[in-house]
């Protein structure tokens, strides 16, 4: 279901500035991304004109100079009308209207199946006796490629940003994640849409192109995503960051590509991804140069050629058939592996896409595990679990399911301001998150909105530690899946985990997960 | 001096670091490479001859180098070439030249199904015939055809210009066959006298995209 028409806009017109002066103030219709408020241009008043259009992000009572508008949710509407509520009337007359299907970004809006019915078991006496989170180590590097490449890439801590493109965010926003993955020693990726030259040097913490002045410490890494759209890619592009990642799909549209609409292709972001300003900068869904998976292996060999065989090749999978596609990864020769769940999707999508496509993310690691098990290569290769990562607690539960570290996207939009309005592609952001129009980005500032993102990171990273040496670890990597409980039937027939009260796994999953044949009408 | 390097039973790490050494003022010449994808990826400068046929992926992410063919191309020959020139003396696989941003790749036999992909601005010229979908959502960039080509030609055209000397099987959407301008004729003769081929100039038809932003509104 939609979340427009599920909530009630209230404006005290006691307090409203522009009630008492119409004219004065129209704050709540410039800042609203989705035309709730109109400004009657005769009288000066402002009207609520589309009560049913606020899907709750509540920017304009955070803007609104008199604190005079309150927002709540309409929830008991979905009891008592389903299924015709007002969101699904809405939508209905809109594509009677128009023809033409909802887009949108942000991710999958009802409920999933999620980390937060799987608890974390503490350490007593029975098991390793817990370790001090106040005095005592807990390593937290994870390094990608070591026995592979000239040049491993070596997070300090057990996290990424996930790929998200200059074009989809500002330029303010790309170099926030740039300066926080400095100051955190972790890395920041550029995502499909091209190289910022400032990505570079400020994602490995210098403050000019020379790489001579230190600015941010202790430095981290720059992933330089290579996709099916290949804007602004060139052999100089590929050697200049840390590790080349293969984007096969995301969370928001698996087998859809990418979608930049025509409203964010501005003059630099055209000259940035080489295209038409204004365009739709469509990426395709496939590669149209890799036919067989035998193409892939000679296409991941040919990056390692034109790096120099330096640095780690990881691969990004939407959440699809992770047993297959993470052995194939493996096949073709990653060095790590992100996979993507249902809920990830910062990207602008179709509805229907982002809201009914792909498995949840911890129904996507169990079977991605037994793959990397599998060929032997189990934290070898690393697995990258992406989608609705919010803290450290899922974080920790989803290493403990097998993965060596984890990405936020959706989290780091957050981190940086943003409210959740789910009208990314609009290009209107007033956070200038993902909006190209300059008076927006003016709000961003780089340096606080990275030291937001260094601050969550390290808040985060205290989390994992906390939990990690509660249940008796001093090492990420010794987590395993007995340092988590399924809370519910449902998790624990759907991860494998041991059922909490019952203590172990149910029947079905004895002896661990087994891979089900690939159908062969499934198109491979 | 030329250097000739035999590639016979290399794998493609071996064959890069004898090639990148040798690369300099003089030719490398390169025989027995068919069994290698990805041969001379990314050089930014150099002359490259690999006799007889080719693997796949030969000149991939081409910076400036200068590598001809002798004989024919696997598929996706100069794939996401930036610049440089590529020339093939005979036919090409499935996708040649997808994915450029710039440089000239010249085939002189056919070439096949997809060839100019998503080309962003490279000269891509096939004086044979090419196969289905030639110039699939190209967005910049020459596509010229001497010969024929299949169906779907130039489909989803965004921006740039196909050239077709002969017929094609169906023409893609959004498309709009226009008449050659001065310009354009210049530019082929040009580009004709550059590689030496001979060509009907006034047979040639020009299609262009009939909007630029044909999916959303």
């Amino acid at each position: 279901m939609s979340v427009v028409g599920a909530f009630c806009v209230s404006v005290n017109r006691e307090i409203c500035v522009n009630s008492q002066m119409p004219g004065k103030c129209a704050v709540c219709a410039e800042v609203c991304p989705h035309g709730v408020y109109a400004l009657d241009p005769l009288t000066g008043m402002m009207h609520i004109q589309n009560y049913n259009a606020c899907v709750g992000c509540r920017i304009c009572s955070e803007f609104c100079p008199a604190d005079a508008i309150r927002i709540n949710p309409a929830e008991s509407e979905y009891i008592s009308r389903f299924p015709w509520t007002l969101s699904t009337i809405e939508e209905i007359h809109y594509k009677a209207q128009t023809g033409d299907y909802l887009l949108r970004g942000f991710g999958t809006q009802q409920p999933t199946p999620h980390f937060d019915t799987i608890t974390v078991v503490p350490s007593q006496i029975a098991s390793a006796a817990p370790r001090d989170k106040y005095r005592e180590e807990c390593d937290m590097e994870v390094v990608i490629g070591e026995d592979t490449c000239e040049k491993p890439l070596r997070l300090k801590l057990p996290f990424v940003w996930a790929a998200m493109s200059y074009g989809a965010l500002s330029k303010e926003a790309k170099l926030a994640l740039a300066i926080s993955a400095a100051q955190t020693g972790i890395a920041t990726n550029t995502g499909e849409g091209g190289l910022l030259p400032e990505e570079a040097y400020f994602s490995r913490g210098y403050a000019d192109s020379e790489f001579t002045q230190k600015e941010w410490d202790p430095g981290g890494h720059l992933v330089i995503q290579w996709s099916t759209g290949r804007w602004g890619v060139s052999a100089d592009y590929l050697n200049s960051g840390d590790a080349i990642e293969v984007k096969i799909g995301q969370g928001a549209k698996p087998g859809m590509g990418g979608h930049l609409l025509g409203s964010k292709v501005t003059e630099e972001i055209a000259r940035v991804r080489g295209i038409p300003v204004g365009s739709d900068a469509l990426s395709p869904c496939r590669y149209y140069d890799v036919e067989t998976i035998d193409d892939m292996k000679h296409m991941v060999e040919f990056l390692r050629d034109v790096t120099d065989y330096k640095f780690p090749i990881l691969f990004k999978l939407g959440p699809s058939r992770p047993y297959d596609d993470v052995s194939a990864c493996i096949e073709v020769g990653a060095d790590a592996i992100s996979i993507d769940g249902l809920v990830g999707g910062t990207g602008c999508s179709p509805n229907v896409v982002t809201q009914g496509v792909g498995i949840p993310t911890i129904a996507c690691l169990p079977p991605a595990v037994q793959a990397l098990k599998d060929h032997g290569v189990h934290r070898k290769v690393k697995l990258i679990a992406l989608g609705g990562i919010r803290n450290g607690l899922d974080a920790y539960k989803a290493m403990a399911m097998g993965a060596d570290a984890v990405g936020f996207g959706s989290a780091a939009e957050i981190a940086m301001g943003c409210r959740v309005c789910y009208a990314c592609q609009k290009g209107n952001c007033p956070y200038g998150i993902t909006s190209q129009k300059p008076e927006f980005r003016a709000r961003l500032d780089p340096v606080e909105a990275g030291q937001k993102l260094t601050n969550f990171i390290h808040a985060c990273a205290e989390e994992v530690k906390i939990l990690t040496m509660l249940s008796g670890h001093n090492s990420i990597s010794d987590l395993s899946t007995e340092d988590i409980r399924a809370m519910d039937l449902n998790t624990a027939a759907l991860t494998g985990l041991k059922l909490v009260g019952y203590e172990r796994p149910l029947s079905m999953w004895e002896g661990g997960f087994t891979p089900a044949t690939l159908s062969s009408d499934n198109g491979k | 001096m030329m250097t000739a390097i035999n590639a016979k039973s290399k794998n493609l790490k071996a064959l890069s670091s004898l090639m990148k050494e040798a690369l300099g003022e003089e030719p490398v010449e390169v025989t027995n490479t068919k069994h290698l994808s990805g041969v001379a990826t990314g050089y930014k400068h150099g002359k490259v001859i690999i006799k007889g046929d080719a693997g796949d992926y030969l000149g991939v992410l081409n910076d400036g180098a200068n590598i001809s063919l002798t004989g024919n191309a696997g598929k996706y020959i100069a794939d996401n070439m930036t610049a440089g020139t590529i020339v093939v003396d005979g036919d090409a696989g499935h996708g040649a030249g997808m994915y450029c941003y710039g440089g000239d790749l010249v085939i002189r036999g056919d070439a096949g199904d997809f060839t100019g992909t998503m080309n962003k601005g490279a000269t891509i010229l096939v004086v044979g015939n090419v196969g289905a979908e030639a110039g699939t959502y190209m967005l910049a960039g020459d596509l010229i055809i001497v010969g024929n080509a299949g169906e779907n030609f130039a489909n989803y055209l965004i921006r740039g210009n196909a050239y077709i000397g002969g017929d094609w099987e169906t023409l893609g959407h959004n498309t709009n066959v226009v008449p050659l301008s001065e310009e354009d004729i210049d530019k082929l003769r040009a580009v004709f006298e550059t590689h030496d081929v001979e060509a009907p100039l006034d047979e040639f038809k020009k299609i262009v995209a009939a909007s630029e932003k044909p999916f959303y509104r």
